[in-house]
């Protein structure tokens, strides 16, 4: 057993790791208030470049650390000048919207090019240990903390001193203003994805050699620790970025001491939430600041909807109802069922992300607990499947309400990492709460979908069960939106300061829709454990909470008929052109990206 | 008060500007001659601040032209703009609240490479505005209004530029302050910089102007020099009220 000398060293060593990925973060921030959900995937790409070097090319040590840092700093520059730049005068979530799409599209280029399997990355260097005190230190943690300290020396001198420095920092206080003394705000973005991005690549490579593998998972990880860490050093605040990740680290290690390993992420996202509620400005900020956000005006895309006659939707009903009575194969009908459970995931999302402006990147979790609810409702305590579904949409709704609640007083950008902080810990808690939960192995044998105890095993009764379970969905979704209900929660995307001028509780409000969203999603998670017989705490991951992000934004933020026609586009349209699946995510990623850049409004306008 | 008009230094001609559907400017023009103060005189939304953001090339207008000495400004970014010799007091001051007063001051000289006469200008901000002196060090944001007003002064002469659009720069400063910042902006116009000013308080802004205009929801509805602005009655009315008579 370790000492906790090494547990801290431990905890040292990896807080380095994740400074260096959160000092970009936050440097990013500070210039463009975004938060760069790329990032990890930077990180992925310099641990597989420094894979490429040390492997194929056996570079030395202190050549593999440049070619990863210029060649991460490249992707940078790419996803500021492509990616970014033509965003500048959209609406602020597109930016938020496009790094996750990059993010995306990048990480899919590396499990294409180099397959999902984990590699090995060797250090190079030699395997002893010294003794210190009571702990052990090896060569490489002295590069990693090496490596972390120099490169906060060079960026604070380099942002103290030089011209480029002082830019970065003004445009970082006051844009406009900062302009307006002759600084080039694209020069100055550029620089700051440059160097975020070269700090970034050689984290994932030493990160890569101090656990010796890497794989293609890494990238999601990545961004959500340095979020956090930057989230708790204070956004846009660079040395509180590597307070936070030292902080982050240690929380981590000993947390591990105590509990075991699988407990690790859990703590992280737990110090992310509690920072998130206490001091959502991060541990450093005086409490008088105000949070650095606008404070009025939409996140969302303004549009005027295109109008649907009734009859039209009508037809569009009936035809889809009547769709089995034709000779269709059991092909498309399993294609549609999966578009009819996306779409009431995408009815909830639409809800919460778009009508009242809770950009959600967690909405699988609210699948996980429903799926999760239903599954042991119906096995441990014989509840019949259609009402164990119902308790599935009750508890999501309940559990996924409370659970978000806390963080009814953010807005923007946190509302994102709350959320997703929110899923990771669900799923993390689902993996480790195994008395309940029968934790990694899962839960199999889950009874198939029933109705008044008739088995629905035919994909014709699957087919109309889950329909018409959308369609009730929606039918209630289109009544609440029409009701001054709705009109309330648009006021509060739209301005939450004048909404509550004018008496609107947004704690109530924001409820409401978690509390419905909760049950549509938790619905369409029951259904699935039924249909799927098998789940476990990965089956509802966030890949599907971005999916569901790109079908409510592909439908227009808000538009119930939008969600149900982007989740049979999304769902069908890989079917129809045969794509494979692995390029099934790239696919997703590069629509969110388009989408974002040419009709963040989606096919049928936000409402 | 010159007798002849001198060339334009900068001329704003049948300016039409929207935001949205919106129009803020009809048919605006507006010019500043060589070492002139001009004072642009407005009520809330009447599109002062907007006037400001089209020279500085922050909004673009629909239709019409902008001329700094002779060239157009339009398609320029603001960065450009400035290095054209175009300083700004942005209203509300807008400093760099976590930089030092030094380094906000500094930061005016951005377009510059010249070091050592950089070095040089900021001695002579200190005569200029002496207080600054002990505060160098000091953070931005910590300072009183006034005081920033100076520092927002100060680093807009930094580029040694020469023109200095300032956007009220007299808004929520005590009147001792307020009296001190006109008789700076008349000794920076002395030493020739041309001076374009967005104000509220008419009274005080006719007193150091050469000429005014007066905008009403995106349109001049009065110019001339000063001096008869401030004796005009519709002036007197809607903007002087009965201060300037008392």
């Amino acid at each position: 057993m370790s000492s906790w000398l090494d547990y801290t060293i431990n905890g040292l060593i990896v807080g380095n790791v994740y400074a260096l990925v959160a000092v970009g973060l936050a440097l990013i921030f500070g210039v463009s208030r975004l938060i760069n959900f790329a990032q990890g995937s930077i990180y992925l790409v310099g641990a597989y470049i420094g894979w490429v070097a040390v492997v194929q090319l056996h570079t030395p040590l202190p050549l593999t650390i440049i070619v990863v840092a210029v060649a991460a700093a490249l992707v940078g520059l790419i996803i500021e000048r492509f990616g970014l730049r033509p965003l500048q005068n959209s609406v602020r979530i597109a930016p938020l919207l496009a790094t996750i799409g990059i993010s995306f599209v990048l990480d899919q280029l590396v499990m294409l090019t180099f397959s999902p399997n984990p590699r090995a990355l060797p250090s190079q260097l030699p395997d002893v240990r010294f003794q210190v005190g009571g702990g052990t230190i090896g060569p490489l943690d002295l590069l990693i903390a090496g490596v972390g300290i120099t490169s906060a020396l060079l960026l604070f001198v380099f942002l103290r001193y030089s011209k480029l420095g002082w830019a970065i920092r003004a445009t970082a206080q006051d844009r406009d203003a900062a302009m307006q003394m002759g600084v080039d705000v694209n020069r100055v973005n550029q620089a700051v994805f440059g160097i975020a991005a070269a700090l970034g690549g050689v984290s994932g490579m030493l990160v890569g050699m101090y656990y010796n593998q890497i794989d293609t998972a890494m990238s999601l990880q990545a961004t959500l620790k340095g979020v956090v860490a930057e989230v708790v050093g204070g956004a846009g605040n660079v040395p509180g970025a590597v307070v936070g990740s030292l902080l982050l680290g240690l929380v981590e290690s000993y947390g591990v001491a105590v509990f075991g390993t699988s407990y690790r992420n859990l703590f992280a996202f737990l110090l992310l939430v509690v920072v998130l509620v206490l001091r959502p400005n991060g541990l450093f900020a005086s409490a008088r600041q105000a949070p650095p956000e606008p404070l009025t005006g939409t996140f969302i895309a303004p549009s005027r909807p295109v109008r649907i006659p009734r009859w039209a939707l009508l037809v569009a009903a009936g035809v889809f109802a009547i769709l089995p009575f034709f000779p269709v194969s059991f092909y498309v009908l399993q294609t549609l069922i999966n578009a009819w459970l996306l779409g009431m995931l995408a009815l909830s999302l639409t809800l919460v992300a778009g009508t009242i402006g809770q950009v959600s990147l967690g909405h699988a979790a609210l699948l996980a607990i429903g799926a999760y609810t239903s599954a042991l409702l119906s096995l441990n305590f014989s509840v019949p499947v259609g009402l164990a579904i119902i308790g599935g949409g009750l508890m999501s709704a309940a559990l996924g309400t409370a659970l978000i609640s806390p963080s009814f007083r953010l807005r923007g950008h946190y509302v994102s990492i709350a959320t997703l902080a929110i899923g990771e810990i669900v799923s993390l808690v689902i993996l480790n709460w195994e008395s309940v939960t029968r934790g990694p192995i899962g839960i199999s044998g889950i009874p198939p979908l029933s109705l008044f105890g008739y088995d629905l095993i035919s994909a014709t009764s699957i087919y109309w069960f889950s329909f018409s379970a959308m369609v009730v969905l929606a039918l209630l979704q289109g009544r609440l939106l029409g009701s001054h209900l709705g009109r309330s929660f648009r006021a509060i995307r739209d301005d939450d300061i004048a909404a509550r001028a004018y008496g609107l509780s947004l704690n109530r409000y924001k409820s409401l829709a978690f509390i419905f969203g909760g049950f549509a999603a938790g619905v369409s998670g029951g259904i699935a454990a039924h249909l799927y017989s098998y789940i476990n705490h990965e089956t509802f991951n966030t890949q599907q909470s971005i999916l569901a992000l790109t079908v409510v934004i592909l439908g227009g933020l808000g538009n119930v008929v939008g969600a149900i026609l982007g989740s049979v586009a999304l769902v069908g349209l890989p079917e129809v052109f045969r794509i494979a699946a692995e390029y099934r995510i790239l696919i997703y990623g590069i629509v969110l990206l388009l989408l974002v850049r040419f009709r963040p409004q989606g096919l049928l306008g936000t409402i | 008060m010159t007798d002849s008009a001198p060339e334009p230094l900068l001329a704003l001609s049948n300016v039409n500007t929207f935001y949205g559907q919106a129009q803020v400017h009809f048919d605006l023009s507006i010019t500043v001659g060589r070492g002139h103060i001009v004072c642009l005189l407005g009520g809330n939304a009447s599109g002062k601040s907007t006037t400001m953001k089209i020279i500085l090339g922050l909004v673009r207008p629909r239709s019409g032209d902008v001329t700094f000495d002779g060239a157009s400004l339009l398609g320029l970014t603001t960065p450009q703009i400035v290095r054209r010799g175009i300083a700004s007091v942005p209203e509300a001051r807008r400093l760099f609240a976590d930089m030092s007063v030094r380094e906000n001051i500094l930061m005016g000289a951005f377009v510059r490479n010249d070091r050592d006469v950089v070095a040089q200008d900021l001695d002579r901000m200190l005569t200029l505005f002496p207080k600054l002196g002990q505060r160098l060090s000091q953070r931005a944001g910590s300072l009183s209004g006034g005081e920033q007003q100076m520092v927002a002064m100060a680093r807009a002469l930094m580029s040694r530029p020469r023109m200095i659009v300032m956007d009220e720069p007299t808004m929520g400063l005590s009147p001792l302050y307020v009296d001190r910042v006109l008789e700076l902006i008349r000794t920076i116009n002395q030493e020739g910089v041309s001076v374009f000013m967005v104000e509220q308080n008419a009274s005080l802004a006719l007193e150091i102007a050469h000429e005014a205009y007066v905008l009403q929801t995106g349109t001049i509805v009065l110019s001339g020099p000063a001096q008869a602005l401030k004796d005009d009655p519709r002036v007197r009315d809607a903007y002087l009220g009965g201060s300037e008579a008392a």
